[in-house]
């Protein structure tokens, strides 16, 4: 297994790289399904946050499983629910009903919360410490060794690209530099289980791919990382499966590849300067659109019902290509749906 | 192990956010005023002649120095109960809204600790912390007065314990307070509304006679039971220096309990709050 320690890269476009040994994970077993184990598991799970003065619905009803070695993204818009829902799983918020298990253990026992990383989002380091006292303090906390945690400290400011500031307090660290503090930390006691809320707030361009190219290390090692974000290309990139959700409710819950799997829609470029009969396309529900015919057919043989139409009148097809659906497109069609229902 | 990081923590912030030189300048100051302010002519082990703040001691001739001694003691140990609780209480208000304040408290809780035990580890980190002050402040005007005048009243050093003792109940108030409210002003000024509020209630039997209801009058009966008792405590205070006896030991259990009830029912809320 190589980074859950990702003690290997470090921080910035340099990327230099000195792979080191890394202890085995811990090995658990929960629940098989067919061959995956199951991590996180939520059951119908409702939060309702009330005050004097009014109720709110956070949550209403969600259940979803994660997988060993997954990479799992929540989807939603400001306020559906997504931290709340991390907040439960990590034992934070307890849930008005229903049910969850992180690793087959309820998450309010402090066990559950072992080799569990968790990068809040908003989270507000104490100011009086420095970068490395942090560490120090939560990898206490966490129970680790004074030996582990010198060695993890060193091993992870630099990977973040903190080395040089780690002795500096964090009350004048910039936003991006606390950030990425906050991911050195949720990655100190080599979790089994990642936790990370919005993790590139605040971070640059660079920084960004730095911070999917540890989290991709992290899923090659095996760890189960569970994201929350509203930064629909980068949840694209890092997750195998999303769950979107909606006012507390889930919407969707599929890989990203079926959300994103080539429709039956397909453009076709013709040669140049030459144009399809529109009756023709008009038969099939196709249009022009900047030279190009836009089809959604029901299936293959009707798409090459159409090829074979535009054959025989002596059209050259140039290019056909299956038309990708960015999960953007995906996530605003399934909210507008909804808001519409 | 966890809990010896909080209790770093604790100390750390303290020092950080000035608050334990601020309590060291303060308790200076205070001993230095003491340092120069008691003037003593001693002779033959009776006071010759005497003055505090300028103030000429009133005895009569030949009185033992230890009488006079403790009785200046005394008079000491009731101000250092006052500044000392006040002083304590600035000093710990911030602690448990800091933790408890949105995007830290989710940082602690995280970690794999119980909740009864990061709230627990605070506090042990905050005594020790006040008992580190107190003895300082105490241990100080001990020092002072016992080389200036030979006496030395280790009455007083167990009078500082028993303010120790005092501020930890109000410290369990303190973290009720920060556990349901997160405001530091209220930490710092209920205590303080507390402390004024329980003196009166010292004549609760007056106030209970004259009362024109029954439930009023059960009312301040009640009160006062609950509430830490400040004035008899100050009273007890004075008491232990002088040697003399009569030390209300139910005014201080009461005292106790009222802290550890506060302390039980903060960690009860701590453990059920969603963050
Ligand atoms: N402690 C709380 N008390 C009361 N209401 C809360 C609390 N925390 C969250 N809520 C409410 O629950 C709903 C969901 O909030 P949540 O923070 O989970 O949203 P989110 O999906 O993470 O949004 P964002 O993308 O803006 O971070 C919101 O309406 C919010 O106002
Ligand atoms: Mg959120």
């Amino acid at each position: 297994m190589v980074a859950a320690t990702p003690g290997v890269r470090a921080w910035g476009p340099s990327g230099s790289e000195n792979a080191g040994p890394n202890p085995p994970k811990a090995a658990y077993v929960v629940a098989r399904v067919g061959e995956a184990v199951t991590v996180i598991s939520v059951e119908e799970v409702s939060k309702e946050f009330r005050s004097w003065r009014r109720r709110v619905q956070a949550l209403a009803g969600v259940s979803f499983e994660v997988r060993q070695g997954e990479a799992f993204g929540l989807l939603g818009a400001n306020g559906a629910g997504k931290t709340t829902l991390v907040k439960i799983l990590l034992g934070l918020a307890h849930p008005t009903s229903g049910r969850v298990t992180v690793r087959g253990m309820e998450p309010v026992r402090a066990r559950a919360r072992r080799r569990v990383g968790y990068l809040p989002e908003g989270h507000r380091f104490p100011g009086y410490l420095s970068g490395e006292a942090a560490m120090r303090l939560f990898g206490r906390l966490a129970g680790l060794d004074e030996a582990t945690i010198g060695r993890r400290t060193r091993e992870l400011l630099a990977l973040v690209g903190l080395s040089d500031r780690g002795g500096d307090r964090i009350s004048r660290y910039s936003k991006g530099m606390t950030q990425r503090l906050g991911l050195a930390c949720a990655l100190l006691d080599e979790p089994e289980v990642l936790f990370l809320d919005e993790p590139t707030d605040g971070v640059d361009p660079v920084g960004r791919r730095h911070i999917r190219d540890v989290l991709l290390d992290a899923k090659a090692a095996g760890t189960t990382i569970f994201i929350n974000s509203h930064l629909l290309s980068e949840v694209e990139r890092t997750c195998d499966r999303v769950a979107i959700l909606h006012q507390g409710r889930l919407l969707r819950e599929a890989g990203v590849d079926d959300l994103t799997h080539p429709s039956q829609r397909f453009r076709i470029r013709l040669e140049e300067r030459q144009h399809a009969p529109l009756e023709l396309l008009a038969r099939f529900g196709a249009v022009t659109l900047d030279g190009h015919i836009e089809v959604a057919v029901p299936d293959l043989p009707t798409l090459n019902h159409l090829l074979d139409e535009l054959r025989s009148q002596r059209l050259l097809i140039a290019e056909v290509t299956p038309q990708r659906a960015a999960l953007e497109d995906v996530f605003i069609e399934l909210v507008r749906e909804e808001r519409g229902a | 192990m966890k809990v010896w990081a909080l209790v770093v923590d604790t100390w750390r912030e303290a020092l950080a956010r000035y608050t334990l030189l601020g309590f060291v300048i303060v308790s200076s100051l205070f001993m230095l005023m003491l340092t120069f302010a008691l003037n003593l002519d001693i002779v033959d082990g009776t006071l010759a002649a005497g003055s505090l703040f300028g103030r000429a001691f009133d005895l009569p001739g030949g009185t033992p120095i230890e009488t006079v001694v403790t009785t200046g003691e005394s008079a000491f140990a009731a101000m250092l109960y006052g500044l000392g609780i006040f002083l304590a209480v600035f000093a710990t208000g911030s602690q448990v809204p800091n933790l408890v304040h949105r995007g830290t408290v989710d940082l602690y809780l995280s970690r794999p600790v119980s909740r009864p035990a990061l709230l627990l580890g605070r506090f042990v980190g905050a005594v020790t912390l006040v008992l580190a002050n107190l003895a300082f402040l105490c241990g100080g005007v001990f020092l002072i007065i016992s080389l200036k005048t030979g006496v030395w009243n280790l009455r007083l050093l167990a009078a500082g314990g028993m303010i120790a003792l005092v501020f930890c109940s109000y410290l369990g108030f303190m973290y009720l307070i920060g556990v349901l409210s997160g405001s530091t002003p209220l930490s710092i000024m209920l205590p303080y509304a507390i402390y004024v509020l329980a003196m009166p209630l010292a004549a609760h039997d007056h106030i209970a006679a004259v009362a024109d209801s029954r439930l009023a009058a059960w009312t301040v009966h009640g009160l006062y039971w609950l509430l830490p008792k400040s004035v008899e405590l100050g009273r007890d205070v004075v008491q232990l220096v002088m040697g003399k006896g009569g030390l209300s030991v139910t005014a201080l259990a009461t005292t106790l309990v009222f802290g550890l009830g506060c302390l039980a029912a903060a960690v009860a809320v701590f453990q059920r709050r969603s963050y």
